[in-house]
């Protein structure tokens, strides 16, 4: 047995095998369905449960309750005996020693494996805290996964799926003061050795005391690794039996409909209309026949979750090659909010979206005409007319169903695609839709449907099953009961394989082309450096460099500061306007007072990182916050010195005046600045900067507090801009309120060439450095070749869309 | 969404009004002349806003940064080719007018098919302008204008400045095109659910394309009027509409992320900048107060707007 130094001993009243955990008689109900339906479950520790059931069963939204993400309507959840707190949520549930495995997947894709575990895990303390973390990182990964070789210094963004998904189950394994172990799908891109690895660690918890909830559709893993199988079905506990005597055939006939099967809606036999959609090539498992789908009929798509079914849908709707569709085609979405309803408009516009889209873009839109249009279908639909002047949020979830059927309905369009469109509506809407659906199909439509609820396909003509984004089967009309769709879905998911990766060469220079391009400041220096050096020798001495780089040290202090603020996926359209007023203020109030000059910056920087509750608390887009403050700095800085003047100070001067002979001084101001960047970078405070910007959602709920780093953030941002605005007034020895004013768009530039991302969070000091000094060397570059200076700006604009378009080429390729 | 974009505008016509009786309390002079000042500046800004709020209005956090250098280079276009002569003014109108359009093809392509963050894209377009102009600069021979563009930048009919009307007639347009076609359905469906508007068959990219070559269009129309109306054409003239016009926008009551855009809100947000500007210059405001007061009132006004969407929220 793997023994767990970190792990901390269970409190004493925990002794007797009392239930670790208690669900008691829990209910909750999103809208009109109730997900989880009086569900009692104790867990005890040292327990291996394995829960499983069909699609849509409740599983997923217990274990939500367990881990505090969604409160019971009813019933109560006790931790260790008591019952837990108003208020329970994610955070409580982490520092109760709770741990949850999710399906998609809460990484920080923008830090590295270590930086991962740091992020979620803050407790060792020390100065050698990024190798103590590699080591914790390392240590985790092969007590689970022997065979791991992933490197915890790599960024979890450019790990295979399958390496993050280990990281993120070894992280929540080896958390402090583990209790529950949570893992929803873990094996679902795990190879077969992997997978049986985590159920050895599985066991080797369970055998430490720790409690396992192990989630999966494959259920010999359950039979194999849980002593306790609890079956679910339509939010219902159906079953709590030893898992060890089970078979797979028990088990899904447990999940399936044994009970109260609904009777299937009569119907008349499938017309036989012509073909409408031909899917065939990659969409058929084992190259067998295309499969055709004529009018007239209703297909269900069917399979577990996530086997490709939405992704059919999809290719249906864009006529792809594999899936050839012969008549236009009208898309009802399932996920409302994501990509269904317009929250803007009314009830009437959501509707009539549909009918418009073939229309020419400057035909008038009447509302008249397109009301008298909508109500006919709100007949068919059964959705009062009446509402159609309401904001369509305003309306219950089944209603804004029924007027995004209504939608697809008024496209008229010869194919209707479902994509779960009864997920969280009413059974009354339910069994109303149905009944639209067949009628549609009746009148020479061909449906083709996607549910999470596999009872619906009763209402089908012909079912589909799909596995790993392949059709496996194509059931008939006696053969779309839902037990027999569970076990084609479980038998193409058992001959599966196991998730195949890319291609090795394909992937490899695809790798290559984004290493050159996220680097490409640093190309771009280089050249620019050796082109001027042969036209110049000069050059490269001292003098050439110290001439050459002078004017670089301010850019690169204001790019360092947008990059800090890039870091947490925002941008200041201010930053050199700010610039401009610390170096008004270095030579009005500094001059007269270093007491009161200080001061003056002070303000100023509290000023600066006051934008930041802005942005946390008013919501305010940081980019028009950012501006408008723009206007504030470079008023006050036009105040204070209206007309290029003022004196800096002798010792400020003196800061930048030095020189060690041999070698420029710029360069060493230069490397000054990049240490200092690397190390906040680098640093505890820095890493978790950067876990806000890549992911704030899953920070937060690792108990970090977004407006203190947010403020933080802008502090830091703030004063990289406020030196930058000193070494103007130093290297000048006069103020000018305009000084910072090209500066902003120019860090923009120096970031975006630098190689970080302006969403996610990932940002590169060094790329940064590199495309500042590319920047402000592009003048000196264009004088050498004798090209006018106007072409400067251009040449900056331009290298900047080369970067970012090829960037996309190759990330458009790499999704392909 | 009418409804609610037609309740949004109200507070930027209110504000107008409040600022108009204020100025006409506190100066004896203000009144007809001034308005007839401010109405001309508030005219070359609101066309550059307008294009500015078909921008916004597709979403997603998009902003065009090359509104500043698009109205100088038109107004360098404008100048160099009419060269202050009537004959020639319709070529260089034309022209003008396709500098803006091919620069907001040019953005839409680098958006959608090199997928660029507008912000990025149109900012790296801008830099390549400001080359364009410095280029141009040294074309100019004279800074002759043409009679007939002098005589619709200056003059005014009935007491109100031709541009003016140029401008409400761009207003009504707009307005137009946003509530009462297809294309404005369209564009604010994209700008609420890029996803939603796709899967309900809306060619999305057609859309958006137009967007951002309406913004250049509207750009560089202003510019070539400015140049009139100043007289020529100097490297920094379109910078403050930078700022201005993204500021009429939110002002106006449209919603920075896109989706709910009012025409007549952002006319009466760029007016509102206009008389902000003319109250603070005849209450003897130094010009760098003016910049600071002008940066407040953006901020207050979108963080007062989040803070109030922030509490919606809570109720419902």
């Amino acid at each position: 047995m793997v023994s767990d130094p970190q792990r901390a001993p269970l409190p004493q009243h925990a002794k007797p095998p009392a239930a670790l955990v208690t669900l008691d008689a829990v209910t909750v109900r999103y809208g009109a369905t109730t997900a989880v339906d009086d569900v009692t479950l104790a867990v005890a520790a040292g327990d291996i449960v394995g829960l499983v059931g069909a699609n849509g069963a409740g599983k997923s939204t217990l274990m939500r309750v367990l881990s505090g993400m969604t409160a019971p309507g009813d019933g109560s959840l006790k931790i260790a005996g008591l019952a837990v707190p108003v208020g329970y949520g994610p955070r409580q549930a982490h520092l109760s020693g709770i741990r949850t495995v999710w399906q998609e997947l809460s990484l920080c894709a923008n830090l590295t494996v270590a930086e991962n575990f740091y992020v979620e895990q803050p407790d060792i303390a020390g100065p050698v805290w990024r190798r103590s973390y590699a080591e914790r990182a390392r240590a985790a990964l092969k007590a689970t996964f022997p065979d791991a070789r992933t490197d915890p210094d790599r960024l979890v963004g450019r790990l295979p799926i399958a390496e993050r998904q280990m990281v993120e189950i070894a992280r929540a394994a080896s958390a402090p003061g583990l209790r529950l172990l949570i893992l929803d799908e873990p094996t679902s891109s795990l190879d077969a050795t992997a997978s049986r690895q985590l159920r050895d660690r599985v066991r080797a918890l369970a055998a430490s005391g720790v409690a396992v909830i192990f989630i999966t559709h494959k259920l010999t893993e359950i039979i194999d690794v849980a002593n306790r199988a609890v079956v679910m079905r339509n939010g219902r506990k159906v079953a709590d039996t030893d898992a060890r005597s089970l078979t797979e055939t028990e088990l899904i006939a447990m999940m399936g409909a044994a009970e109260g099967a609904a009777a299937a809606t009569p119907r008349d036999a499938a017309g036989e209309g012509r073909t409408l959609v031909r899917l065939g090539g990659s969409w058929i498992a084992g190259g067998g026949a295309p499969v055709a789908l004529a009018a007239g009929s209703v297909v269900g798509v069917a399979g577990l979750e996530g086997s490709g079914q939405a992704q059919l849908l999809r290719s249906v709707l864009d006529g792809a090659t594999d899936a050839r569709r012969d008549g236009s085609a009208a898309f009802v979405s399932g996920d409302r909010a994501r990509d269904g309803i317009f929250a803007l408009f009314d009830v009437l516009t959501n509707i009539s979206i549909g009918r418009i889209t073939r229309r020419a873009a400057l035909s008038r839109l009447s509302y008249s005409a397109e009301a008298a249009a909508a109500r006919p279908l709100c007949d068919r639909v059964r959705l009062d007319p009446d509402r159609l002047g309401s904001p369509i949020t305003d309306l219950s979830g089944g209603n804004q169903q029924k007027a995004l059927v209504a939608r697809a309905l008024a496209a008229d369009a010869d194919i209707l695609l479902l994509d779960d469109p009864t997920r969280g509506v009413d059974i009354a809407t339910k069994q109303h839709l149905y009944g639209v659906i067949r009628e549609t199909a009746r009148s020479g439509k061909l449906v083709l449907w996607h549910s999470t609820e596999d009872r619906e396909f009763a209402e089908c003509d012909r079912v589909l099953v799909m596995s790993a984004g392949r059709v496996h089967s194509d059931l008939g009309p006696t053969e779309t009961g839902e037990e027999a769709i569970l076990a084609a879905a479980f038998h193409a998911r058992a001959t599966d394989a196991a998730p195949s990766g890319q291609r090795p060469g394909v992937a490899m220079a695809k790798t290559v082309a984004a290493n050159a391009l996220r680097n490409a400041a640093i190309v771009a220096l280089v050249a620019i450096l050796a082109v001027m050096m042969l036209r110049n020798p000069m050059v490269a001495s001292e003098f050439g460099l110290r001439l050459l780089l002078g004017p670089a040290v301010a850019l690169i202090l204001v790019a360092y500061a947008q990059m800090f603020v890039v870091g947490g996926s925002q941008i200041d359209l201010g930053v050199g306007a700010f610039a401009g007023l610390v170096n008004v203020l270095a030579v009005t109030a500094l001059y007269a007072s270093p007491l009161l000059g200080l001061a003056a910056i002070g303000v100023a920087l509290a000023g600066y990182a006051a934008m930041a509750l802005g942005i946390v608390v008013a919501r305010i887009p940081a980019i028009v916050v950012t501006l408008g403050a723009s206007f504030i700095w470079y008023g006050t800085g036009y105040m204070i010195l209206p007309a290029p003047g003022g004196t800096a100070p002798d010792w400020l001067r003196a800061l930048t005046a030095w020189h060690i002979p041999g070698v420029p001084t710029p360069l060493i101001l230069i490397l000054l600045a990049t240490a200092v960047a690397v190390a906040i970078h680098r640093s505890r405070t820095g890493t978790v900067l950067r876990g806000m910007g890549g992911n704030e959602a899953v920070m937060a709920r690792s108990g970090w507090s977004v407006t203190r780093y947010t403020v933080l953030r802008y502090l830091i941002a703030g004063s990289f801009a406020a030196t930058a605005g000193l070494s103007i007034a130093a290297a000048s020895g006069a103020g000018d309120i305009n000084a910072g004013g090209t500066y902003t768009l120019l860090s923009v530039a120096a970031v975006v060439l630098g190689g970080c991302q302006l969403l996610g969070g990932a940002i590169r000091p060094l790329g940064v450095a590199a495309g500042a000094v590319t920047l402000a060397l592009i003048g000196a570059l264009l004088g050498s070749l004798g090209v006018s200076t106007d072409y400067n700006a251009a040449v900056q604009g331009l290298l900047m869309i080369a970067v970012l378009g090829l960037g996309s080429v190759v990330i458009a390729r790499g999704d392909g | 969404m009418s409804a609610l974009a037609r309740q949004r505008w109200i507070w930027a016509a209110a504000g107008t009004l409040l600022l108009w009786l204020a100025l006409t309390l506190v100066s004896d002079r203000a009144s007809l002349s001034s308005l007839v000042g401010i109405s001309r500046s508030a005219a070359f800004l609101a066309l550059v806003a307008l294009g500015q709020m078909f921008v916004v209005t597709t979403g997603r956090g998009n902003i065009d940064l090359s509104v500043a250098s698009v109205v100088t280079l038109s107004a360098f276009v404008t100048l160099t080719i009419s060269a202050g002569s009537d004959a020639r003014l319709p070529l260089a109108i034309g022209a003008a007018l396709a500098t803006g359009a091919v620069t907001g093809a040019i953005n839409a392509f680098l958006v959608l098919k090199a997928r660029i963050a507008a912000m990025i894209a149109t900012l790296s377009v801008g830099y390549v302008l400001a080359t364009a102009t410095l280029l141009m600069n040294r074309q100019v021979r004279s800074f002759e204008i043409a009679p007939t563009l002098r005589f619709v930048a200056t003059e005014r009919v009935a007491g109100v400045p031709i541009v003016a009307l140029v401008a409400i007639l761009a207003i009504a347009l707009s307005a137009w095109l946003l509530n009462r076609t297809i294309w404005g359905m369209r564009l604010c469906a994209i700008g609420q659910n890029l996803d939603a508007a796709r899967l309900a068959g809306i060619r999305t990219d057609a859309t958006i394309a137009a967007a951002f070559i309406a913004s250049g269009c509207l750009s560089a129309l202003s510019g070539l009027l400015l140049s009139a109306y100043v007289g020529g054409a100097f490297l920094d003239m379109g910078r403050p509409y930078l700022l201005q016009s993204i500021g009429a926008v939110v002002l106006g009551g449209s919603l920075i992320f896109g989706g709910a855009s009012t025409a007549i809100g952002t006319a009466f947000g760029a007016l509102l900048l206009a008389l902000i500007v003319t109250v603070m210059q005849v209450a003897g405001l130094p010009a760098g107060a003016q910049d600071v007061t002008q940066g407040a009132i953006i901020i207050a006004v979108l963080a007062a707007s989040g803070l109030a969407a922030r509490a919606g929220v809570r109720r419902g």
